[in-house]
């Protein structure tokens, strides 16, 4: 083949713009750290980190969401424990006060057992943040207020649950309902008879849209004397009826009988009749307070996957797109070699002329 | 044989040596000319006289100046211009439009999309919170504000391909006349003289041929009389000293179409820079734009969807999250408009339709993605006409062979939204008296980012935009290697044409002191019979 200076001239050129080429393209690796700064530089790598970036940011949600979890039922289960707690010191109070008493001794039982009242129901519309934690869905009112025509505590809660996704399927559920911890179902076996040898039948009903369980409790046989019947639906509802009856009255605020030795005995029967619902409201809240822990254990675990699957997701991420700089600093120096021989062979070449020997 | 002859063969030696010398020089002139053929002066022996015992010499003249050419090479070093245009204007259209698409360079839809999915999630873990919801909304905005980022980086690259249509037009139009008068003084030069080729003259047509190629895909003949014919898209762009001038004219989309004698061309172009260009922006406008649109069009349709059942914590229900889409209709008929709507939004199909009236009073609704017909029947005028949740009315007269096109995607980016500015109006609720803890709207929302959309070819959100980048990315990476292959043809066919065609200074150099010598001889050749002469007139 003829070759023409203006082809080496060429040859000469074409090289040093691969060169220059090259050089910008490891540069632009060395600035960024990346090897794919375009997605036509490797599509299918492109793709991947793509995913994995979406799967690192989905992860980091998810465990937005848990801690979000763990910080609501952290909350709630100080607050079920301090129930279950109050509970034993209801308790022995209700043990303690279980017979006739004098006057003063029956006002502190008394000024107790509205105090115990008025602490669960502050428990019970317990804020975290603005929300009540107990109201169910209906986290902007308060779980229970006191209904002055009935004299006992509502519930203006509901059933809802609230839940987070900590997974792409699963789902975690933040919220305990109030009416699960304030209110409760009695256990079988259900007593037929006071210590005393009066008979007592406990009859609930459970509302669902509320959860709230309503316990009706009737003392005595019909047509007897100390004939009693009473209900309540919640711990509020226990302790106010605790502290109306060392008062020898119902919660309307009236005697019980008109009758005092009746009215006493009417009393000490109700006292005595809640023992079992105190001890059922225990263990419901010790219930809770393992159903919490449980929750708790899950979202941690899935908290410590989250973790493992994010570090493998940034781990595939840096060996998608990130530049290996060992590997770049070793293709530098060999485009420099190449380039730097290209030009002296260049000049050796380009300053040979014919016309140098023409004299 | 008369002594005064020597002076004649010396005389000849010496013009010869001249004109070689002159060629020589010229070629060493135009070593670096763009284009420049080699040329050589060709020797030849002058008709030999008689004498007595036979013929005798009568010196040298030049025969010719010949151009060192190989019309093999030139026409493949024409259809590798064409291809190296095509790959230029393809790599360069692609390589703009990925951008957009660079995720990783912090452009692209995926992490708005994300994130907008994320601040749901916030929402549904305190769906009382104010703070979560207003995160939503700004996060909503930003994924609007990506989205109609992307879409302009798109249009406007779109628009400039079209700019540099009109520009290559220009410029092919300008080397159309060039090369046509050219060709008038081709022939003119060549016919007028017997001394051959206009040699300069055919190196400045073949270059202008040459760029021609990188412009525009063409075929060419040469005719006996030296004129080269060009014809673009079986229409005839130059013929001998005439040219018929491209046009260029906008069509309803803003594009720009390419009319030969009337005739529209654009899609017989396909290689050279003009043909690049038009496949880009084809492919652009039907693809990366269209499948953008579309997924924005889903998100607004499935997000919407789902709000609407939901309550916000002001208890309002019905509410659109997005704007909501709008219908673009297409108008060509003789004298009918249309007007449409989305009758069910939960039907929408998000494809482009045609509807088109025939000679016998008949509607066709043809999908245009799936190229199905999905609704026919005779038209009664004022009448709607309703299929996959869409309803159209026809005002005016319908005549036969009128057609609308109908889109939901057009303005989809243009015209996407947050339609609420309330932060109390997010549904996050699906039941109005469980607020405002209820999160299991907000939940449903979510779940759309895993959910496989039907819109979509049941492809998530994710997988469709990885789609839409993978394409891009395929297609910028295979355009760089296209460029780069035609990139070293073209290198290599210029190397073979520069070997036959090309000047070598060396060569050259040899030649000058060749004929140099030649000349000193010949001159000598002179003195020599003067002093002949001189010795006879001094007898």
């Amino acid at each position: 083949m003829r070759i023409t200076s203006l082809m080496i001239y060429n040859q000469l050129a074409g090289s040093l713009q691969r060169s220059m080429d090259e050089f910008a393209r490891l540069n632009e690796q060395l600035a960024t750290g990346k090897k794919i700064g375009k997605p036509s530089d490797d599509v299918t790598g492109a793709i991947n980190s793509m995913g994995y970036r979406l799967s690192i940011s989905s992860n980091e949600q998810y465990k937005r969401n848990i801690d979000q979890t763990n910080i609501q039922l952290d909350f709630t289960s100080k607050i079920v424990s301090s129930v279950s707690d109050s509970l034993l010191d209801l308790h022995e109070l209700a043990s303690m006060g279980n017979n006739a008493q004098a006057q003063e001794q029956r006002d502190f039982y008394s000024s107790e057992a509205a105090q115990w009242r008025d602490y669960f129901l502050s428990l019970s519309n317990s804020k975290l943040g603005s929300k009540y934690v107990f109201s169910g869905q209906n986290t902007d009112k308060p779980a229970f207020v006191y209904n002055t025509t009935t004299g006992k505590y509502d519930y203006q809660g509901n059933t809802g649950e609230t839940k987070v996704l900590i997974d792409d399927q699963a789902t975690a559920t933040m919220n305990i309902q109030g009416s699960r911890v304030f209110s409760f179902a009695l256990t079988d076996p259900l007593p037929t008879a006071l210590s005393d040898g009066t008979p007592v039948q406990y009859t609930q009903a459970a509302d669902p849209v509320t959860g709230i369980n309503t316990v009706t409790v009737t003392i005595g046989n019909a047509g007897d004397a100390g004939y009693d019947t009473f209900s309540f639906s919640n711990l509020m509802d226990i302790a106010n009826v605790m502290s109306s009856s060392w008062q020898y009255k119902g919660i309307d605020g009236n005697s019980l009988n008109a009758d005092a030795a009746v009215s006493e005995q009417m009393a000490m029967h109700r006292i005595a009749a809640l023992a079992k619902p105190l001890d059922d409201a225990r263990i419901q809240a010790l219930n809770i307070e393992s159903e919490i822990g449980s929750r708790q254990v899950l979202v941690n675990d899935q908290s410590t996957r989250l973790d493992s699957s994010t570090l493998s997701f940034q781990n595939s991420l840096t060996k998608t797109e990130d530049a290996d700089m060992n590997q770049i600093a070793t293709d530098l120096i060999k485009t420099q070699t190449a380039l730097q021989a290209m030009m002296q062979s260049a000049s050796r070449i380009l300053s040979q002329s014919l016309l140098d020997f023409l004299k | 044989m008369y002594l005064f002859g020597l002076f004649n063969i010396g005389k000849s030696a010496i013009y010869a040596s001249q004109t070689a010398l002159s060629v020589t020089g010229n070629n060493i002139a135009n070593a670096n000319t763009p284009g420049y053929s080699r040329q050589e002066a060709v020797l030849d022996v002058s008709t030999p006289v008689s004498v007595s015992g036979g013929y005798m010499g009568t010196g040298v003249r030049v025969a010719g100046i010949r151009r060192h050419y190989d019309n093999f090479i030139q026409s493949q070093l024409l259809s590798q211009n064409q291809y190296y245009g095509r790959s230029q204007s393809l790599d360069s259209a692609f390589g703009q439009i990925e951008q957009v698409f660079n995720d990783s360079g912090g452009a692209g839809l995926s992490s708005p999309l994300a994130d907008y999915f994320n601040a749901w999630q916030d929402v549904s873990s305190n769906p009382e919170g104010q703070t979560q919801r207003t995160v939503l909304l700004q996060k909503a905005n930003t994924l609007v504000i990506a989205a109609q980022r992307m879409e302009n980086g798109i249009t406007g690259n779109l628009k400039s391909i079209n700019g540099q249509i009109g520009d290559t037009v220009g410029r092919i139009n300008t080397i159309a006349s060039e090369i046509a008068a050219l060709n008038e003084r081709i022939s003119q030069a060549e016919g007028s003289s017997s001394s051959g080729s206009a040699n300069d003259l055919r190196d400045q047509r073949q270059n202008l041929l040459n760029e021609l190629g990188t412009l525009t895909e063409f075929s060419s003949n040469e005719e006996t009389d030296g004129s080269v014919n060009v014809s673009m898209g079986m229409k005839s762009l130059v013929y001998k000293g005439n040219t018929n001038l491209l046009s260029v004219q906008t069509d309803e989309n803003g594009d720009k179409m390419v009319y030969l004698d009337k005739t529209d061309i654009t899609s017989k172009v396909y290689q050279g820079q003009l043909g690049g260009l038009i496949s880009a922006r084809d492919t652009i406008e039907n693809h990366q734009l269209k499948d953008l649109r579309k997924m924005i069009a889903s998100v607004i349709k499935e997000v919407n969807l789902l709000h609407r059942n939901g309550y916000g914590l002001d208890s309002s229900t019905g509410n659109n999250f997005f704007g909501s889409l709008d219908l673009t209709i297409q108008d060509s008929s003789s004298g009918a408009d249309m007007t449409a709507s989305i009758t069910d939004l939960s039907q929408l199909t998000l494809n482009e339709y045609d509807i088109s009236f025939d000679g016998s009073g008949d509607y066709h609704v043809l999908n245009k993605d799936t190229g199905s017909e999905v609704a026919t029947g005779a038209y009664v005028s004022g009448n709607p006409i309703s299929f996959d949740g869409i309803s159209v009315t026809v005002s005016g007269t319908v005549s036969s062979g009128d057609t609308f096109s109908v889109s939901p995607l057009t303005t989809a980016i243009k015209n996407f939204g947050v339609a609420i500015s309330d932060y109390r109006k997010i549904a996050a609720a699906t039941s109005n008296s469980a607020l405002p803890g209820d999160n299991s709207n907000a939940l449903n929302i979510i779940k759309l980012s895993q959910q496989n959309i039907s819109n979509l070819g049941s492809k998530t959100y994710a997988n469709y935009y990885e789609g839409i980048v993978s394409e891009i990315g395929s297609l910028s990476s295979s355009a760089a290697d296209s460029l780069l292959f035609d990139q070293n043809m073209l290198t290599d066919i210029s190397n073979r044409r520069e070997a036959i065609s090309g000047v070598s200074i060396d060569e050259e150099a040899t030649n000058l002191i060749k004929f140099q010598r030649a000349f000193q001889a010949g001159a000598k050749m002179i003195q020599v019979t003067d002093e002949l002469l001189q010795s006879i007139l001094n007898l």
